[in-house]
C-alpha cells in the first residue's frame, strides 16, 4: 500500500485516547538509556493473531533500520489456546533465539492470562521495562511490578467496534512498537499492511486494520525503556546425571489420572460467552449434544446449565439451539 | 525489503542485494526459486510445510516455473525426487523427522542412483515422546546413507546452503545428493533479516545440471541394477565413499567462488574466538548463536573460550576439525541428539577425527543438550565451560546431561499430574 493511501486514512481518523499509564515509584521515566538489544514478548491466545503481532513489529522496526528477529512458540492445541511470540529489536547482528525469559516489553494480548500458571506472562521482566496489559479502563497493575511502566488498552473492544472481530495483531503490535520508542508510525503502518497482505487480508479489513493501528499508536504513551542487560547467572544447573534421579523401574509415558483435562480450566479460553435463557429454554438437550467440550447439562428444573469454568465460548450452542435461548454476552471480567 | 550494497571480495563487482524478513522455511524456498528448479514432490509436515507453501503458492502465481506435486507419503515422495532428478531434472524436496524415517530406505537408493537433488530436512524430535520442537536424531539417522549434510545456524545460511550443496551435488566429481539440515521453530519459523542474491548471481554461481546416462522415452536405462556376489556391490560403495571424500575440496572451491559473488563465507567447519582459545566448545546448528554468546560473554571476564561450529557433517571433515582442535587444554562436544544406550553421536565422530592428531586436546568431554527442543540457556553453555576448566572427578567420556533444577520440577510437577507420583 502507497504511503499517500496510508496517510489519507489516518487523516480521517477519530483519534480516542483511551490510554491509561499507571504511576510508577521508576525514577528514570522519560530519562532512560537503551540496552543493545531490545526484547519484545506477546503472550495471547490462538486466533488473535499473536504471531503476526510479532511479525508487524519486526517488519517495523526492520523498515526502520534495525536489526531485527521474530518468532512465534506454540503447541497442538487449538483456537484459544495461549500462544507466545517473540521480537528482538538491535543495532547489531542479534546472538540470540527462541525464547525471551528476561524481556524488556511485554504485551498481554488477553489479561486473563495473567492468572495462567502455565502461560506466567509477568516473569522475568526487566525492571524499568514495561507491560502493556489489553483490558478494559480501570484494569488494576498487576501486583509487585511496580518498578516497570503499566500500560492498559482496550484493543478488543475496539477491534469489536472497526474491524467487527476480536482480531488484534495490528493495534498490538502498534503498542509495542510505541512503547519502545525506537519504531515510527509510518513503518508501524507500512509493516501493518505488508504483513495483512501476505495473509491476503481482503482491502476494506487492511484499511481499518491500519486505522486501528494508527489510532492505538498515537493513543499509547511512550515510556523510555530503561532496562539493563541481565548478567547475572540466575538458574540453578542440575545436570540429569548429577542430580540423584535414580530409576529404580522403567517410566512409562503413561497418563494414569484419567479425565484430567478438566484441570485445564479452558473457560479462559472465551472472548465471548453463551448465557442461557431458562425462560425460554425447554431441556430438549440439543446443546448438550453438540458441544465439543461436554460443558452443558440439565439441572434439576430441566434446563441447560454450562460449565464456564472449561466453556471456551465456541458459540456452537447458540447456532444449534432451536428454541434460541442462548445468547451471546462480551466476557469482561478475569476468571479467576 | 530494502536494498543494501554489498562490497564483495571482487573489488569491481558490487552487487545491489535484496534483503528481506524471512523464516528459515522460506530461505529454502527462495534456495529452490533461485535454483531454478524444475520438480518438486511434496508431502507436508509439521515444522517444513511452510517451505511446501511458499512455492506452492510462488508457481500458482506465476513467478516460479517447476512442477509441484503432492505425493501420498514421503517414501513415494522420495521414490519421485530421485527418478525425476536421473532424467535429468533439477529437483528440491524437503521433509522433517518422522518423515524422514517414513522414505528412510529411499534415501540409500537415491544416492546410490548418483542422483544429485537436495533434500531440506526441518530437523524435529522423533517420537516418542512426540515433539514437534527440534533435535538431530532425525538427521544424523541419514548420516550414513551417502547423502552429503549441510547444517545451518541461521536463516541465511539455510538459504547459501542449499545454494552450495546444489553446485556441490551436482559437480561430475561428486553427483550424490544433499541434505540440508535447519532446526524447526529456532529457524525454521524464526524470521531474521536474509540476503537474496540476484538470479544473475545465482546463473553464474550455478551452472545447469547435465545428467549421466539420463532416463529418456526413447532410450531405455538401468539405474541401480542388482548386484549379487558382494564384490561388485562393493566396489561401487567404495566409489562413493570416494566422491564423498572428494566434496569437501569441491566444497571448498564451490564456497570460494560464492564467497566472490556475494561476500559471504562458508567453510566446512568454522572457527569462532580461537585464536588462543584454551577451553573450545564444538558444536552444530542453530543453537551456536547461543552458544557464541556464551563465549563472548566469558571472554569478557578473561575466560579464553571458543567455538566450533560443524556445517559439513557428511563428509566428515576430519582433518580441518582436528586442525582447529589441536594444542586445546579441553574441548567439549555439545550434541543436540543421543544415540541410545552409547551418548552423543557427534562426540564418537570428533573423538575418532583426534585419535590420530598429534597435538590433540588433553581433555575430550561429552556434553548432551537440547534434546527435543529444550532450551540451552546461557547458564548451561556457562556451566559448560565451567566443567571444562575444572573437570576434577569427572569421566569426560559420561555425558553431561544438561538440565536445570526449574526444568527438573517441571518435569516432577508435570509427572504428579499424569499420576506417576512424581509430584
Amino acid at each position: 500500500m502507497a504511503n499517500s493511501q496510508i496517510n489519507s486514512f489516518i487523516l480521517y481518523l477519530k483519534i480516542r485516547a483511551k490510554a491509561y499509564i499507571y504511576k510508577t515509584r521508576h525514577p528514570s521515566f522519560g530519562c532512560g538509556v537503551w540496552s543493545p538489544m531490545l526484547k519484545i514478548r506477546f503472550h495471547g491466545r490462538g486466533g488473535q493473531g499473536v504471531k503476526t503481532s510479532s511479525r508487524i513489529l519486526g517488519r517495523a522496526a526492520f523498515l526502520d533500520g534495525f536489526v531485527a528477529q521474530d518468532s512465534p512458540i506454540y503447541g497442538a492445541e487449538r483456537r484459544g489456546a495461549p500462544v507466545i511470540s517473540f521480537t528482538r529489536i538491535s543495532k547489531t547482528p542479534i546472538t540470540e533465539r527462541g525464547f525471551i525469559f528476561d524481556p524488556d516489553i511485554v504485551i498481554v494480548m488477553d489479561e486473563t492470562l495473567l492468572n495462567d500458571w502455565l502461560a506466567r506472562p509477568l516473569d522475568g521482566v526487566k525492571k524499568g521495562g514495561a507491560v502493556f496489559v489489553n483490558a478494559q479502563p480501570g484494569f488494576p497493575p498487576p501486583e509487585g511490578h511496580d518498578d516497570k511502566f503499566f500500560i492498559t488498552y482496550d484493543l478488543t473492544g475496539r477491534a469489536l467496534e472497526i474491524l467487527g472481530k476480536p482480531i488484534i495483531s495490528s493495534p498490538s503490535a502498534a503498542a509495542a512498537a510505541k512503547i519502545t520508542g525506537l519504531i515510527t508510525k509510518s513503518s508501524v503502518l507500512e509493516a501493518t499492511a505488508d504483513e495483512l497482505a501476505e495473509l491476503d487480508l481482503k482491502d476494506e479489513l487492511l484499511e481499518k486494520n491500519i486505522q486501528l493501528a494508527a489510532e492505538v499508536y498515537d493513543a499509547i504513551p511512550s515510556p523510555v525503556i530503561n532496562t539493563e542487560e541481565s548478567g547475572s547467572i540466575t538458574r540453578e544447573i542440575s545436570p540429569l546425571d548429577y542430580e540423584p534421579v535414580t530409576y529404580e523401574e522403567v517410566i512409562h509415558l503413561d497418563i494414569a489420572n484419567l479425565g484430567n483435562s478438566a484441570l485445564r480450566r479452558t473457560g479462559n479460553w472465551r472472548i465471548f460467552k453463551p448465557v442461557v435463557d431458562p425462560e425460554k429454554c425447554t431441556g430438549c438437550m440439543v446443546c448438550i449434544i453438540y458441544c465439543p467440550d461436554s460443558c452443558i447439562t440439565l439441572n434439576e428444573n430441566n434446563k441447560a446449565v454450562i460449565d464456564y469454568d472449561n466453556c471456551k465460548g465456541c458459540m456452537i450452542c447458540l447456532r444449534e439451539c432451536p428454541l434460541r435461548a442462548i445468547s451471546s454476552v462480551r466476557e469482561v471480567r478475569v476468571y479467576a | 525489503m530494502r536494498d543494501v550494497k554489498t562490497v564483495t571480495s571482487n573489488v569491481s563487482a558490487v552487487e545491489m542485494m535484496r534483503v528481506e524478513m524471512l523464516t528459515g522455511n522460506v530461505a529454502a524456498a527462495w534456495a529452490a526459486r533461485l535454483a531454478d528448479v524444475d520438480y518438486i514432490p511434496a508431502y507436508p509436515i509439521t515444522p517444513q510445510t511452510e517451505i511446501i507453501e511458499t512455492l506452492a503458492k510462488w508457481i500458482g502465481e506465476g513467478v516460479m516455473k517447476a512442477k509441484l506435486v503432492q505425493l501420498e507419503s514421503e517414501h513415494s515422495m522420495l521414490t519421485a525426487a530421485g527418478t525425476a532428478s536421473l532424467t535429468g531434472a533439477r529437483v528440491f524436496t524437503a521433509t522433517s523427522s518422522q518423515g524422514l524415517f517414513y522414505g528412510f530406505e529411499m534415501l540409500y537408493n537415491i544416492s546410490g542412483w548418483r542422483a544429485p537433488l537436495v533434500l531440506v530436512n526441518v530437523s524435529r524430535g522423533v517420537a516418542a515422546p512426540v515433539t514437534l520442537e527440534p533435535d538431530h536424531n532425525d538427521v544424523l539417522a541419514a548420516r550414513d546413507s551417502g547423502f552429503l549434510q549441510f547444517h545451518a545456524e541461521t536463516c541465511q545460511d539455510v538459504l547459501d546452503l542449499v545454494l552450495l550443496a546444489y553446485r556441490v551435488s551436482e559437480d561430475r566429481r561428486v553427483r550424490l545428493p544433499s541434505i540440508v539440515n535447519m532446526d524447526g521453530f529456532y529457524l525454521s519459523f524464526t524470521r531474521e533479516p536474509v540476503h537474496l542474491p540476484s538470479q544473475e548471481t545465482v546463473e553464474e554461481f550455478l551452472p545447469p545440471y547435465i545428467p549421466t546416462l539420463p532416463f529418456r522415452a526413447s532410450r531405455p536405462v538401468v539405474k541401480g541394477a542388482s548386484v549379487l556376489g558382494g564384490h561388485i556391490y562393493t566396489y561401487f560403495k567404495h566409489n562413493i565413499h570416494e566422491s564423498m571424500r572428494r566434496a569437501i575440496e569441491v566444497f571448498e572451491e564451490a564456497s570460494k567462488h560464492y564467497a566472490e559473488l556475494t561476500g559471504r563465507v562458508h567453510e566446512p567447519v568454522e572457527g569462532f574466538k580461537l585464536e588462543d582459545a584454551e577451553y573450545v566448545l564444538v558444536m552444530s546448528n542453530s543453537f551456536t548463536t547461543m552458544g557464541k554468546r556464551a563465549v563472548l560473554r566469558l571472554r569478557e571476564r578473561g575466560v579464553p573460550a571458543g567455538l566450533v561450529k560443524i556445517v559439513m557433517y557428511r563428509p566428515f571433515p576430519s582433518a580441518q576439525l582436528a586442525e582447529l582442535l589441536k594444542n586445546r587444554k579441553a574441548v567439549a562436544v555439545l550434541d543436540q541428539n543421543i544415540s541410545l544406550g552409547m551418548g552423543g553421536i557427534m562426540y564418537q565422530e570428533v573423538a575418532g577425527a583426534l585419535y590420530h592428531q598429534r597435538n590433540r586436546p588433553e581433555k575430550l568431554m561429552s556434553v548432551i543438550g537440547g534434546l527435543g527442543g529444550k532450551y540451552i540457556s546461557l547458564e548451561e553453555f556457562e556451566y559448560v565451560f565451567n566443567v571444562l576448566q575444572h573437570p576434577e572427578g569427572r569421566d569426560p567420556s559420561t555425558p553431561l546431561f544438561l538440565f536445570r533444577k526449574d526444568e527438573l520440577e517441571g518435569v516432577r510437577k508435570a509427572l504428579g499430574l499424569a499420576g506417576l507420583g512424581g509430584g
